[in-house]
């Protein structure tokens, strides 16, 4: 198998002094698509920005395409290949459809037509401010707008958040195609559980801040007990009272 | 005897986006009631919405009393009190002064006494006691910063109670907190359940609500989906597939053996 | 007559497009960094210093008027890069407020440069302008005003261009949104922050050039530019280029017309000229407006905040504390000599003024800068009840204070609903307004000359300035007097430390920590707010009394905005929170005690002092927020420090469910987040 674009090695942390995520060790590859589950407050969002730099972790190594990543900056990552859709969308309301597109750091330029070619209705709306595009419409500006970066590594946090699944049902299967076609790693938190595994080649579920669950997806999506399970928190519950 | 909070047809829009809708909900006395949904669902605003903090339309009644039209701290007066998903602690201030804030408010004639002569403010007892009932004792003259995710929580919950409150909110207690922590939280919530002190929870935690919850209702894209007693929930297809993003069909309802744990938890705490 | 107003409008344009230009250096800095930046007219202070200095050989050689523009321009770039590298970039994770305070040095270390380089008088330069003349309706008006206004116009055309269609506009704009979503897609906001801080700076050189048409070079008439170019930039949002122009413009055009209609036979008069500080009542008036009906609307900035305001320790034994150290003070006012005593006196005096701002920055988190005003208040009201109404002491103090008090309660209304950073611009304004129109007038102020304050006596017995009693030092002000004042600090510092450890000073940090939290724990934020005003008023009444009784005269220079802002920027290094800050401030602060021992021992001028300032305040925000004489006496406990890490990323939505670290959320971003319209 091909060395991942992105490995987690026992990576704890946190705000303060308590860390919301611990031990956590996961591994992305190229061209693959990893899902990470677990009720809200269970540390998927902190994971995200861990490998984004958004957050330092307290232990733990991060590694982007082999290399230690600790001593580089949000920018710099992100410069280096790491697209990072946040919960928030990611987008800038004051700036117009086409500006996102002009924006860019030095030396890089993001081809407008790529973006019209993976959401054509976006070409309409070229003008429009972005606070003003409905909710798909940014989430599409967000995830066109990162896909046109050509990232080797792609952070998707919570898509369907707010929306209605069937416009994330539209997103995903481009991200899915660009993953396949152009072998970019891509980590995807959603809440929506049945469209992520529906996409996804392999699944972590984070509970309570550690991983409880490693499958492949399609064995999850066979079996939704597994998941049933760590989200009401029984196995976690049972596992607390017997000890 | 009126319920300890009645909300009736409580809807709150946030520009073109109605966030809430109608939101019927009670609160019995000596009732824990749970609050749940997906991320986004309404639940903080609807908190928000029942302490003051967004404009809403609807009627709130606490303790019968229609308190809709009051601004935050004099609903805090009558009885309300909330925790905060992000805690919010008074940063700058001792863990007993965070209590002591909510405590009580001086009086003139007090603060006359405190600022001219210098006396000391009293040592409220009921802060003294809520900080032994959380065992915070130890940590009374730290500041929030110094403390682990888990004792803010605590604290936060102790800054409510100091107030003296007819009717607790808490939004999110459990986040945040590891599963110890968070089991660990839920007897004590039960147990000031059970010592008279009804009690609105809001959380992600599953196992805690439907544990410990004597009644549950369900919140998705603002509206109410379900309410119901733990067990109805649990099955309730709809709740599955508010929560999961799935069809009853995809997932066999896993009744028996969820939330057991918690239903010998609230019982052990109940016979104490 | 329409004419007439037309033709003064006219001649209002080149002052206008100064105030424009200024507002335009405040926007560019608020959208590169965040920053509130007060220094912008002192930035153009130094370009106009600058030019006239190779304008006309200052410095052994004399320029050609091309030659010195351009080196001018120069210059303000290194300016721009020396703000951005020693100021902006190191603060730029603090909160907007101590950005500000900064900002506050950079203006006081200017000033006090350029006094010290070159004294305090005022230097002809030769214009950059043509010298032609057009007249209107019979008046003449010199072309320069046409050109200065088609100048900066070009310049915020070219802003509001740049903006909009170039890719570091584009960029400027994304980072000032939102950084940390900047930093996602790769762009470095230092960067843009850097391009703004040089493009502001260039801006602020073109003001300081033009203003070579208008006015010979002082160190003082650009820096306080600022007043109204802040009121064009908060009509402009702190974003708008042209508007900001406009409002400018309109601005220097309505003050011209004022000066027009002071001409007429209608117009108040006050000791035979016309009525002194219209003016700069306008300006606040358009500040009011632009922060209650547009600042509403000032985009916030999604900047990443690592910390807040210091800790306000809580005072242990303060009696204790005051017994140890007002024995002490109260024999060297006895045994100092004479011009170490006044010093005493002075920083006793200041300390009182400080300990003011202590309560309502310290405690409540509202930065004021009308405290100073307030004194001023509270000491002409002294002066007059006494040469006017024969009311002495203590009744004319005691009236004094309680209006100035009063006062203070009237501020806090709109306080209310500015926020912090807002607060602070509106009661500069306010200073400024307060000096002019009220210190400085005729009647009812002071005049130029001082208003005579007679000793303050009690039955009889004289303990003023003048009192027979000498000390050991001899001379005067007497040490009866500095006993006097010493009893009031002491006074005034029990009560502050007493307020911090009382149950409405917990409430007023509850306020400032989080009002959302304190309002839900049943706190009654409005009261607590205006209590806090009203306070801290009250004890600017009480320096201000000092004040007036200490010289026997009280005059408008006391109550400037300058001392105002100094006063500001002498408290953070010290320690806005605590007790022993605000004493320590009133220590060091110029005219004080340190300052007196500089000048004898070493015959440094207190505008070294100032200089050292700009820079100190840097430094302790950087390095040491909670002041110096804080950290003394409330000891080193890191550990009582909020970590850095801990407060959410505010540009960063993502804070909210899974961080779960508490702190400061803004309530405001919740509705943007859902404010997002759901289709399908």
């Amino acid at each position: 198998m091909s060395e991942p674009v992105l490995s987690l090695e026992n990576v704890s942390a946190g705000y303060g002094q308590a860390d919301v995520i611990r031990e956590i060790t996961l591994e992305v590859h190229p061209g693959e698509i990893v899902t990470l589950l677990g009720p809200n407050g269970a540390g998927k969002t902190t994971t995200l920005r861990v490998v984004s730099g958004l957050l330092k972790p307290s232990r733990g190594t991060v590694r982007y395409q082999g290399h230690d990543v600790a001593h580089l900056s949000p920018t710099r990552r992100a410069r280096a290949g790491i697209a990072h859709v946040p919960e928030g969308r990611g987008i800038f309301f004051g700036l117009t459809v086409a500006e996102h597109l002009r924006l860019g750091y030095r030396g890089e330029t993001i081809d407008p037509e790529a973006v019209y070619t993976y959401f054509p209705a976006l070409r309409q709306l070229r003008d429009r401010p972005a606070g003003l595009l409905s909710g798909g419409e940014q989430q599409m500006l967000a995830v066109a707008r990162n896909l046109a970066r050509s990232p080797d590594l792609l952070l998707l946090d919570e898509l369907s958040l707010g929306l209605a699944p069937l416009l994330v049902e539209r997103l995903l299967p481009v991200v899915h195609d660009y993953a396949r076609e152009r072998s970019c790693g891509v980590l995807l938190v959603e809440q929506h559980v049945p469209l992520a595994l529906q996409v996804a080649d392999r699944c972590y579920v984070l509970s309570h801040g550690d991983l409880v669950l490693h499958e492949p997806a399609a064995r999850v999506r066979d079996n939704p007990e597994l998941l049933v399970a760590s989200y009401l928190g029984q196995s976690s519950t049972t596992k607390a009272l017997a000890t | 005897m009126s319920p300890a909070l009645q909300a009736a047809g409580v809807s709150v829009s946030f520009g073109a986006v109605r966030a809430l809708q109608d939101v019927d909900l009670e609160v019995g006395e000596g009732k824990l009631v749970g609050l749940i949904g997906p991320n986004g669902a309404g639940k903080t605003t609807f908190v928000d919405a029942i302490t003051g903090f967004v404009q809403a339309s609807g009627s709130v009644r606490l303790e019968g009393r229609e308190i809709s039209a009051l601004p935050p701290h004099r609903r805090a007066h009558l009885g309300l009190a909330r925790t905060w998903q992000t805690i919010e602690l008074f940063d700058d201030l001792t863990v007993r002064e965070n209590l002591a804030v909510a405590g009580g408010r001086p009086s003139l004639p007090e603060s006359f006494a405190e600022i001219v002569f210098g006396r000391q403010p009293r040592a409220e007892r009921l802060a003294e006691e809520v900080l032994g009932l959380l065992d915070l004792e130890d940590i009374a003259e730290e500041l929030p910063s110094n403390l682990s995710q888990g004792r803010r929580k605590l604290v936060g919950i102790a800054r409510a109670l100091a107030s003296k409150p007819s009717l607790l909110l808490l939004d999110e207690p459990a986040a945040g907190l590891d599963t110890h922590e968070s089991l660990d939280l839920g007897r004590r919530l039960r147990r000031l359940v059970d010592g008279g002190l009804p009690t609105l929870l809001i959380d992600h935690d599953m196992g805690l609500v439907l544990g410990i919850c004597d009644e549950i209702y369900v919140l998705d894209f603002g509206k109410l989906i379900a309410r119901g007693s733990p067990e109805e929930v649990r099955s309730n297809p709809d709740v599955l597939a508010a929560y999961l993003g799935t069809s009853a069909a995809e997932v066999e309802p896993d009744a028996p053996g969820t939330g057991t744990a918690w239903a010998a938890v609230a019982e052990g705490t109940a016979e104490q | 007559m329409a004419s007439q107003i037309f033709a003064y409008a006219i001649l209002g344009l080149g002052s206008g497009a100064l105030i424009a230009g200024t507002g335009l250096g405040v926007v560019l800095s608020y959208r590169g960094s965040g920053v509130i930046n007060l220094s912008t007219g002192a930035v153009a202070m130094l370009s106009g210093y600058c030019y006239w200095a190779l304008a006309t050989g200052e410095f052994g050689v004399t320029f050609p008027t091309a030659w010195a523009v351009v080196l001018t321009l120069l210059f303000s770039v290194v300016v721009g890069l020396a703000f951005e590298l020693g100021v902006v970039r190191p603060l730029r994770r603090q909160p907007p407020l101590a950005k500000l305070v900064a900002t506050l040095g950079v203006l006081l270390s200017a000033q006090a440069a350029i006094v010290l380089a070159f004294g305090n008088t005022a230097h002809p330069q030769p214009s950059i302008l043509p010298s032609g003349v057009v007249t209107l309706f019979g008046v003449t008006i010199p072309d320069y005003n046409l050109w200065m206004a088609a100048i900066v116009l070009a310049a915020a055309l070219l802003f509001a261009a740049a903006y909009r269609w170039t890719r570091f506009g584009i960029g400027t704009r994304a980072a000032s949104e939102n950084e940390g979503y900047a930093t996602l897609y790769g762009l470095s906001p230092n960067r843009y922050s850097m391009g703004n801080t040089v493009l502001m700076a260039l801006a602020m050189g073109l003001v300081g050039l033009l203003a070579a048409s208008i006015d010979e070079v002082d160190p003082i008439t650009l820096i306080l530019l600022i007043v109204p170019g802040l009121a064009a930039a908060m009509f402009g949002r702190l974003t708008g280029f042209t508007t900001t122009y406009v409002a400018g413009v309109v601005i220097g055009m309505a003050e011209s017309i004022l000066i027009y209609l002071g001409g007429q036979s209608w117009f108040p008069t006050s000791n035979g000229g016309p009525l002194p500080g219209i003016d700069e009542l306008l300006v606040l008036l358009v500040l009011i407006v632009a922060t209650f009906f547009r600042a509403g609307k000032i985009p916030s900035r999604g900047a990443i905040i690592e910390r807040r305001l210091p800790r306000a320790p809580r005072p242990v034994a303060p009696l204790r504390t005051a017994a140890f150290f007002v024995p002490i003070a109260a024999l060297a006012m006895w045994a100092l000599p004479f011009g170490f005593r006044e010093g005493l006196v002075t920083s006793c005096i200041f300390a009182v003024s400080l300990l003011s701002l202590v309560v309502i920055t310290g405690y409540l988190g509202q930065l004021s800068l009308v405290q100073l005003g307030l004194a001023g208040v509270a000491g002409f009201l002294v002066s007059h009840l006494s040469t006017n109404f024969g009311i002495g002491f203590p009744w004319a103090p005691i009236i004094g204070v309680l209006a100035a008090a009063a006062l203070g309660v009237g501020f806090g209304f709109p306080a209310l609903r500015v926020r912090g950073v807002q607060l602070a611009v509106v009661t500069l304004a306010a200073t400024v307004a307060l000096a002019t129109f009220w210190f400085s007038n005729g009647s009812w102020g002071a005049g130029v000359l001082g208003a005579p304050v007679p000793p303050p006596s009690l039955f009889g017995f004289n303990f003023g300035t003048n009192a027979s009693f000498h000390g050991l030092g001899g001379g005067e002000p007497s040490p009866l007097f500095g006993w006097f004042c010493l009893i009031v600090l002491t006074v005034v510092g029990l009560l502050v430390a007493n307020l911090r450890r009382s149950r409405l000073g917990q409430q007023m940090l509850a306020v400032r920590a989080n009002e959302r939290a304190a309002a839900a724990s049943g706190v009654n934020v409005r009261n607590v707010k205006l209590t806090g005003f009203g306070i801290a008023a009250g004890i600017a009444g009480v320096s201000g009394v000092l004040l007036s009784y200490s010289y026997g005269s009280i005059t408008p220079k006391s109550f400037s905005a300058l001392t105002a802002i100094a006063l500001v920027a002498f408290v953070y290094i010290t320690g806005i929170t605590s007790v022993p800050g605000g004493i320590f401030g009133g220590i060091i602060y110029t005219g004080g005690i340190f300052a007196y021992a500089l000048l004898d021992w070493f015959g440094l001028q207190g505008n070294w002092l100032n200089l050292a300032v700009g820079f100190l305040v840097v430094l302790s925000l950087v390095s040491r927020p909670e002041g110096g004489a804080t950290f003394l006496f409330y000891g080193k406990r890191p550990s009582l420090w909020p970590r850095a890490s801990k407060e959410p990323q505010e540009g960063l939505p993502a804070g909210g469910a899974e961080t779960g670290g508490g702190g400061q959320t803004d309530g405001s971003l919740r509705p943007q987040h859902v404010g997002v319209e759901v289709t399908s």
